[in-house]
């Protein structure tokens, strides 16, 4: 009852706000990046989420932008929010926030390395488990795993299994034709 | 800041005292910590990225690798978000056994805490009897899924294998054991002197900030906040089942160590009421096979408790068989960077793999 007095109250103070019930625990606002942050401090003054337990991004290529959701919880721990804003891909920038949570320090870090997403204001954008990393950022949906190994990798020499198999097999059989045909001349 | 009185030093990758394969790199002033960084990078295997490239099945062939200690509780985010997404409702044989399953898992990290922990302070003895103990609880995981660390066996839609014949009575045996064996470890590990002089004081976290933050599990339960996701959000049967969560006032490393060790007697407890309760019944839902089984365009957020804390996944589907995005959260981002960097300033050097294993810290999770 109460969580439907909240959804009410913030539809009715962002309007663009467009929420969904996903589970008794568990619901998602979805809401432009302008008003992101008044949203963030409006539920976190207004109804205790108050914990910022993750920042999680997903890469949609074909809508040319990317999905950030700022996943915050209440203080009893009881109810998620999941607050998502589109950024978009060309030049992925939005505000930090790692001013007012210590912990989306870490977060956006993380994210910058992983999408290239800059936050504005952020005082310790470094890398982080990617040394000297100069390609595109890996999570992003371009970036083709395959292609990069082939392109930028060498096989190790000597492996049993580091073969093509289809050529392999090829040769295989074609070894076994030639013993074949050396036994029945034999014979 | 290189003088005769500072010098900096890397506390690991390769050292005993440390959680894995992580670096802290230390200025010292003396023997004092004026100091420390976080580098990760040494174990990034790209888990996220290659569960774009894999159909939904084969992605969860390697979720359980994202944490070495607890492979478990990977499987169960994922499988519990997958389920959310696909819309399918488990069996309820299936969750008891998946309870069962996340309660031994449990269990098994807590011994193997307690081995790292007492390494920490070079009580080695007790390591010995942990790893042991630990491998009782791997050789049930053996019979009942076939592997020891790596189970893949919380599947989505139920569980892979149904429970062998009398392995109930096996694991209830084991449990008395076990009950048995902690009161050991009381008096040479927990009620040690050696051990209480160097952890109590040591790596003090103040309870008023702790939850906003974003820390978890022992970390907050050793300084008073009964947080538990077990409880607060409840999955699975666990709203059906009774235990505690204990908690602790001190906020330091003893603190912790004393909340750890009451939850294996409350996991063993768990352990008692599954096996007693365990009903009859299917074990796993009729899945199409891996080619077909295709996700909707939706995202979720799941979370279990892990034996170090809230361990919560992102995932979202996009309409075909591959995953969009899976997102991990596990008690170590936060717990390695925000954390360990300012509680290490003022502290001695050797007290470094004491904290560090207290707070529970596995750096597969950080980078993954």
């Amino acid at each position: 009852m109460e969580e439907s007095i909240m959804n009410q109250t913030i539809k009715n103070k962002f309007a663009s706000a467009d929420i969904e019930i996903k589970r008794t625990d568990l619901s998602k606002v979805i809401i432009s990046k302008e008003r992101l942050f008044k949203l963030i401090a409006f539920v976190g003054k207004e109804y205790e989420y108050k914990i910022l337990n993750a920042i999680t991004c997903c890469d949609w290529i074909e809508e040319e932008h990317f999905a950030l959701t700022y996943i915050m919880s209440t203080l009893d721990r009881k109810h998620t929010l999941m607050i998502q804003t589109m950024i978009g891909r060309k030049s992925a920038t939005i505000d930090t926030l790692s001013l007012e949570f210590p912990q989306a320090n870490i977060m956006e870090r993380d994210l910058h390395e992983m999408y290239g997403i800059d936050f504005v204001g952020h005082p310790n954008l470094r890398e982080l488990s990617l040394e000297n990393w100069i390609h595109t950022p890996p999570l992003r949906r371009e970036f083709d795993t395959l292609q990069f190994v082939n392109e930028n990798l060498t096989f190790r020499e000597g492996r049993d299994d580091n073969v093509d198999t289809k050529a392999e097999a090829k040769r295989l059989r074609a070894i076994k034709k030639a013993q074949k045909k050396a036994q029945d001349a034999n014979t | 800041m290189q003088t005769p009185k500072h010098i900096t030093i890397f506390h690991g990758p390769q050292h005993p005292g440390i959680t894995g394969n992580m670096s802290v790199e230390l200025d010292l002033m003396g023997e004092t910590i004026q100091k420390a960084t976080t580098h990760v990078g040494y174990l990034h295997r790209g888990f996220e990225k290659l569960i774009e490239r894999r159909t939904v099945i084969q992605a969860f062939t390697i979720v359980c690798r994202i944490c070495v200690p607890e492979p478990d509780p990977n499987e169960a985010n994922f499988a519990l978000a997958v389920e959310e997404l696909a819309k399918m409702e488990v069996p309820v044989r299936a969750q008891y056994i998946r309870v069962l399953v996340l309660e031994l898992s449990r269990l098994a990290a807590q011994f193997l805490w307690m081995a790292g922990q007492s390494g920490s302070i070079g009580l080695y003895a007790v390591g010995q009897w942990a790893i042991a103990d630990r491998d009782l609880i791997l050789d049930l995981f053996e019979e009942l899924t076939g592997a020891r660390v790596y189970h893949m066996y919380i599947y989505p839609g139920g569980v892979r294998r149904d429970l062998p014949e009398g392995f109930l009575q096996r694991v209830s045996k084991l449990m008395v054991y076990l009950k048995k064996r902690l009161k050991l470890y009381d008096d040479i590990f927990i009620n040690n002197a050696s051990f209480k002089n160097r952890a109590i004081g040591v790596g003090i976290i103040d309870a008023s900030n702790a939850l906003k933050q974003g820390f978890v599990g022992q970390v907050l339960r050793g300084c008073g906040i009964k947080a538990d996701v077990r409880k607060d959000a409840p999955y699975l049967i666990y709203d059906k089942l009774e235990f505690e969560i204990p908690t602790q006032q001190a906020g330091d490393v003893y603190a912790r160590a004393l909340v750890r060790r009451a939850e294996m007697d409350q996991s063993i407890h768990i352990l008692h009421q599954v096996i007693e309760q365990m009903p009859q019944g299917d074990i796993m839902l009729k899945m199409p096979t891996h080619r077909k089984f295709k996700l909707p365009k939706d995202d979720t957020w799941v979370k279990v408790e892990s034996a170090r804390g809230e361990f919560a996944y992102y995932m979202a589907g996009d309409g075909s068989e591959k995953i969009r995005r899976m997102q991990v959260r596990g008690p170590s981002l936060v717990h390695a960077y925000t954390l360990l960097e300012k509680l290490l300033v003022g502290a001695e050097l050797s007290d470094v793999a004491l904290i560090m294993n207290s707070l529970g810290i596995c750096p597969p999770e950080i980078e993954r």
